[in-house]
């Protein structure tokens, strides 16, 4: 047990590392490194080259690749993501805020979308190909086939335009209190929410249905067990333990819904920060954005696969 | 395969989804014939309203917006596509091939593939656009890398079971050299596997490059794009809804009807296609 655990964490450790080098490698050493990405080859062409090289000097890119790699590295773990190249603001103070709102966003979505997929999933299961299964499964297929920039806006329609229930852009500023955030945020956790309803739902009604057809279920039923305990306290956790790792896989489908999603409203969160960096071309944000999402969608993972290693004796060996 | 045939056309949702798709591909191959009015020139004033002259009035720089609308879909169809198969066939090569070789490759594959998992799609995207640029051969690469690694895991996942069959151990006996039993032995019994993957991540393509078209991060102005044409619709919002409302009805009908038909023919095919690997 102990040791199974300590394989799953020392495996999300290497993962971590294993994308920083690789966000390293992407963003500083294939395409030339920081200032060549900063700046355009118009704007490149027109520094004088022994500018440049003081400059390169300056910021620390006249070393080898190698040596920058590492002295990104122990910056990372450090939490210093580095100086932005034009306004020499530290990256980490940059999304610090942004990053607290998105995961405020990210939370109130699940809080809500955790209960009300559970239980569609299970009533689907439960009336296997019959007419609410159907209408649960369809329903799902649309709530993850439409994108959120589209639910975004139509909801932008129907209930800031016509409806004007609700403002369609987010007034909120980054440093505000958390319940500022989330009392301005309605349409935003609406649109993500269908998107994740749908995934979440569908992956717990497949885990569901399996439980169900098992022959334990079957064993309880004729031994007289009454139907509501067979479901909420045999099949229940059966169906949902295993679905855990598929659920934490939706971590990575979920950040890329809310960054989108808070480009619609402006919410002031990575999202906003993300398209910023990139058409500022601001290499330290992007990858101080790419590394505390993965942080966050590493760990997701890995307190599920602990949670399964820890609620299904069957997988302890 | 008549049966087959017989049992997707019981499938309302599936026969429903199939006429959604081929309708939106007549449509994009068809486009440049059936266009009222050249999408590319300013034709008229900004925004004017639907009418005689143009079916859907114009877009804010004086376009026609009808025709725009059904040249929309075309790069975006083609890059999906394009992605999907690279995804599908190259993902299948490398799962296959980690399950045949095992050892330090397959191990390497697998932790590529964890990694590309934890990095949020249009986080990956950004970074690989941030360095190399935001041109269409750079995206589809990018998105066919991004939809790969599901698939070389339900490839590597079947692999494995492909490597206890009779067949598969008895060319290895004969002593066929690896290339050739995972070309000649593996990937035929994969094919209905790689084609539903091939599908799957075509729809999730779809999704990806119209929602980064829409962030900024796609296709780039001029080109005729739902996901841009929301983004430029924004900005007339309360005046002119229906700038958004047309593309958004075409990019959903579009990826709606791909993943009705796959459930269906998947589900015809007694193939369990999607569980909870697709959309994003």
């Amino acid at each position: 047990m102990i040791v199974a655990v300590a394989r799953r964490i020392a495996l999300s450790l290497l993962t971590l590392v294993l994308l920083a080098i690789f966000v390293f490698v992407a963003t500083e050493i294939m395409p030339g490194d920081a200032l060549d990405v900063t700046l355009s080859a118009d704007e490149l062409a027109m520094i004088p080259p022994e500018r440049l090289a003081q400059m390169k000097r300056e910021l620390g890119l006249d070393r080898p690749a190698a040596e920058r790699l590492v002295a990104f590295l122990a910056g990372t773990v450090q939490l210093d993501f580095g100086l932005t190249i034009i306004s020499r603001t530290p990256a980490a103070d940059i999304i610090a805020y942004p990053l607290r709102n998105s995961v405020l966003l990210a939370g109130a979505v699940l809080a809500a979308a955790i209960p009300l997929a559970l239980a569609l999933g299970v009533a689907a299961a439960y009336r296997y190909r019959r007419a609410l299964d159907n209408a649960v499964s369809a329903g799902a297929i649309i709530g993850y086939s439409v994108p959120e920039f589209v639910i975004a806006t139509v909801l932008v329609i129907l209930f800031a335009v016509l409806w004007p229930l609700f403002p369609a852009t987010i007034t909120a500023a980054t440093r505000d209190p958390a319940h500022v955030l989330l009392a301005a945020a309605p349409l935003p956790v609406a649109t993500v929410l269908i998107g994740s309803i749908a995934y979440l739902a569908r992956i717990l009604r497949v885990g569901m249905i399996e439980a169900l057809a098992s022959d334990f279920v079957e064993r309880l039923r004729l031994t007289g067990v009454p139907e509501w305990r067979v479901l909420l306290l045999h099949a229940l956790p059966a169906g949902v333990i295993p679905s855990l790792t598929a659920m934490a896989l939706y971590a990575a489908s979920l950040v890329s819904g809310i960054v989108v999603v808070e480009l619609v409203f402006a919410y002031p969160g990575l999202g906003q920060e993300l398209v910023r960096a990139v058409t500022r071309r601001e290499v330290h944000v992007i990858q101080a954005i790419a590394l505390s999402s993965a942080v966050v969608v590493v760990g997701l993972n890995l307190v599920a696969d602990l949670a399964i290693l820890l609620l299904d004796p069957r997988t302890r060996r | 395969m008549r049966g087959f045939a017989r049992s997707i056309l019981r499938r309302r949702l599936a026969v429903l989804g199939l006429a959604l798709v081929a309708a939106h591909l007549a449509i994009a191959l068809a486009a440049p014939l059936i266009v009222p009015h050249d999408p590319f020139k300013l034709l008229d004033a900004p925004l004017e309203p639907p009418g005689a002259a143009y079916l859907l009035g114009t877009d804010e720089l004086g376009r026609d917006f009808f025709s725009r609308l059904i040249m929309g879909g075309r790069v975006a169809i083609a890059a999906a596509l394009a992605a999907g198969f690279l995804a599908a066939f190259g993902g299948g090569l490398v799962g296959l091939a980690a399950a045949y070789y095992r050892g330090l490759f397959d191990d390497v594959v697998s932790r590529l593939v964890e990694m590309k998992l934890a990095i949020p799609a249009i986080l990956f995207v950004s970074l690989f656009v941030t360095g190399f640029g935001q041109t269409l051969p750079v995206l589809v690469f990018v998105m066919a890398v991004i939809k790969m690694m599901g698939v070389i895991r339900t490839a590597r996942a079947q692999g494995l079971v492909l490597m206890e069959q009779g067949y598969v151990k008895a060319a290895i006996l004969r002593g066929e050299r690896g290339p050739v039993v995972i070309l000649r032995e593996m990937l035929p019994n994969v094919a209905d596997l790689l084609s539903v993957e091939f599908a799957l991540r075509s729809s999730s393509a779809m999704l990806l490059v119209s929602a980064l078209s829409f962030l900024g991060l796609g296709l780039s102005p001029p080109t005729p794009d739902w996901g841009l044409m929301i983004h430029d619709g924004l900005q007339s919002i309360r005046s002119e809804p229906w700038l958004i409302l047309a593309p958004a009805l075409c990019i959903s009908t579009l990826v709606v009807g791909m993943n009705f038909a796959i459930e269906g023919v998947a589900d015809a095919a007694g193939l369990e296609a999607a569980r909870g690997t697709a959309g994003h």
